[in-house]
């Protein structure tokens, strides 16, 4: 069985090479040399002269990227060649109600996979990555939010109430204490997982956080390493390795109860649940689902009001989820 | 950004001659001068400014006399004008609307920075109460010319440490933070992706209503 599972994530790693070319962001895209350039050199023929600077990049998926600017300057990037010169007749017509509409549709259409282009020139900033810019894929986002409206529902009809009374009943340290347990049963994950990335200094920190919480600890229920000895939790997993490897996460996937993840993330899950101490002590799938249920039971009854704050903050939760989401992994993949 | 065909910077292009020879060396002089001050990366200007402000903010809200909930009023009054001392809202709405920005009118600017500024009034400042003696440590500060960027930490009772950079910016003289970068999530940017989504889907108008409705229905709880 063993053995079928990590055929498959190898499978699922080698098809998501596919998508690191594009996912990696606009740093990887280069010109083609039969562009058409400022100075009016045609790659084909019917694109019409009223789009200036056109310039032509492939995607990794055997298409090209389009980006031309409109009369105003505005820069605009789209698949679709045809739609461009559709829009750019439109715009000379005179721009009525109905071909407003046509043009921001298909800007819709185009925002959603590419990145911003800002011209403006208050907004240089010669700190920003130039990576600052990029938003995740996310072609699943119906099923998406379906997902997140079960998530959100799930977490305030019965994980909240059941943490609260959880909370009510049981004193914080104890439940800080047993946090700190599972945390320090994820030390071989989080140990492979440096070793993996070459962090070398971290995986020994890593392994002397474990043997001084399990012996000092009381078998990991404190926390001496941190508090006494100043040596930090090194939080690395699969996910993060793949993403240091060079793999971009492809696509933003919100599983019900488990949450946000993205393709690169699942297979990260996928290769660390071998490393989960729980899964050699767990005999059956249901000491294993019965003990993870507790452990998200116990840190939730310590984080009860983090989600509802998110929710206050912000106009559209599920982007402000995706897009958090996003960039924490990939400020966690720089480090 | 321009481009010179010149090598020499734009006001040396004027001067002919052996002259240019004498102004470049007083030019690469106070180059050098200015990076010395510059590569100086521990705490300069900008991290006093902020650190004065957090101070400050932390003293309001730890204050016993404000404690009181008839005084939560004078509270959020002091604590919005502390804040506005180094944070830059025009600056921030302007980012958060990206290239929507420009084709506001005038009145439409201000009114978006005003309600964009109750809504983040009370998710984040109203939760001042919220204060449980976290600590701040101001690590390093990096500034290329206009802008800057100084990183701290913030340190929870539970000896949890989360990173917090505030993305500064130099206008007229002054230091003003522009954003905050939480573990790495740009606030800014969070806000971007949604509202560039909802003006995209439908129009800044829908996103007015919107922030109002979201503001009228914080303000009820």
């Amino acid at each position: 069985m063993k053995r079928i599972f990590i055929g498959i994530i190898f499978a699922i790693a080698y098809l998501c090479q596919g998508f690191v070319l594009f996912a990696a962001g606009p740093a990887e895209i280069r010109p083609l040399s039969d562009t058409i350039t400022s100075n009016g050199e045609r790659v084909r023929a019917d694109i019409p002269e009223s789009i200036q600077g056109l310039e032509v990049f492939s995607d990794s998926f055997g298409g090209y990227i389009y980006y031309y600017k409109d009369r105003d300057g505005n820069r605009f990037a789209t698949n679709d060649l045809a739609s461009i010169s559709e829009r750019i007749v439109l715009a000379d017509a005179g721009g009525s109600e109905q071909n407003e509409d046509v043009l921001e549709r298909n800007e819709v259409e185009a925002d959603s996979r590419l990145f911003e282009a800002e011209e403006d020139e208050d907004y240089y900033d010669p700190l920003e990555d130039e990576d600052a810019y990029e938003t995740v894929s996310d072609p699943l986002e119906p099923l998406n939010r379906v997902f997140f409206y079960f998530n959100d529902k799930l977490y305030f009809w019965f994980l909240k109430p059941v943490a609260s009374g959880y909370g009510a009943v049981v004193p914080k340290p104890a439940r800080v204490s047993v946090k700190n347990f599972f945390k320090n049963l994820g030390f071989p994950i989080r140990f492979v997982n440096c070793l993996l990335q070459a962090k070398f200094e971290s995986a020994g920190d890593e392994f002397s956080r474990f043997m001084v919480n399990t012996i000092i600890g009381l078998g990991g229920f404190f926390d001496p390493a941190t508090s006494n000895f100043g040596l930090k939790r090194q939080e690395e997993d699969f996910g993060q390795t793949l993403g240091v490897y060079g793999f971009g996460p492809a696509l933003y996937i919100n599983w019900p109860i488990l949450g946000p993840s993205s393709i690169r993330d699942t297979v990260g899950l996928a290769g660390d649940s071998f490393l989960d101490p729980m899964g050699y002590i767990c005999s059956s799938s249901e000491c294993n689902m019965a003990v993870t249920g507790y452990k998200t039971v116990n840190n939730t009854s310590l984080r009860i009001g983090d989600y509802e704050d998110l929710k206050d903050a912000a106009l559209d939760p599920y982007l402000a989820v995706r897009d958090a989401y996003f960039q924490y992994r990939r400020n966690k993949v720089k480090k | 950004m321009k481009f010179s065909n010149s090598i020499y910077p734009e006001p040396l292009n004027l001067i002919g001659g052996h002259m240019r020879l004498k102004y470049t060396g007083i030019f690469i002089a106070s180059v050098v001068l200015v990076l010395l001050t510059v590569f100086h990366a521990a705490a300069g200007e900008p991290t006093d400014r902020i650190r004065k402000t957090t101070d400050k903010l932390i003293e309001i809200v730890t204050n016993a006399e404000f404690a009181e909930p008839e005084k939560k009023k004078e509270r959020d009054k002091a604590v919005r004008a502390a804040v506005d001392e180094i944070f830059d809202w025009e600056a921030f709405s302007q980012r958060a609307l990206g290239r929507h920005w420009k084709k506001l009118e005038a009145d439409d600017k201000i009114e978006f920075i005003k309600i964009f500024g109750e809504l983040l009034e009370h998710t984040y400042m109203d939760k001042t109460s919220q204060y449980s003696g976290e600590k701040i440590e101001y690590l390093e500060e990096e500034i290329d010319g206009k802008y800057g960027v100084v990183k701290a930490m913030v340190i929870t009772k539970d000896k949890k440490e989360v990173a917090v950079d505030y993305r500064i910016q130099n206008k007229s003289g002054e230091w003003f933070v522009y954003d905050l970068n939480v573990e790495g999530v740009s606030l800014v940017k969070n806000y971007r992706i949604q509202f560039n989504s909802i003006i995209m889907k439908s129009s800044f108008d829908e996103l007015k209503k919107r922030l109002y409705a979201k503001v009228e229905e914080n303000q009820k709880e």
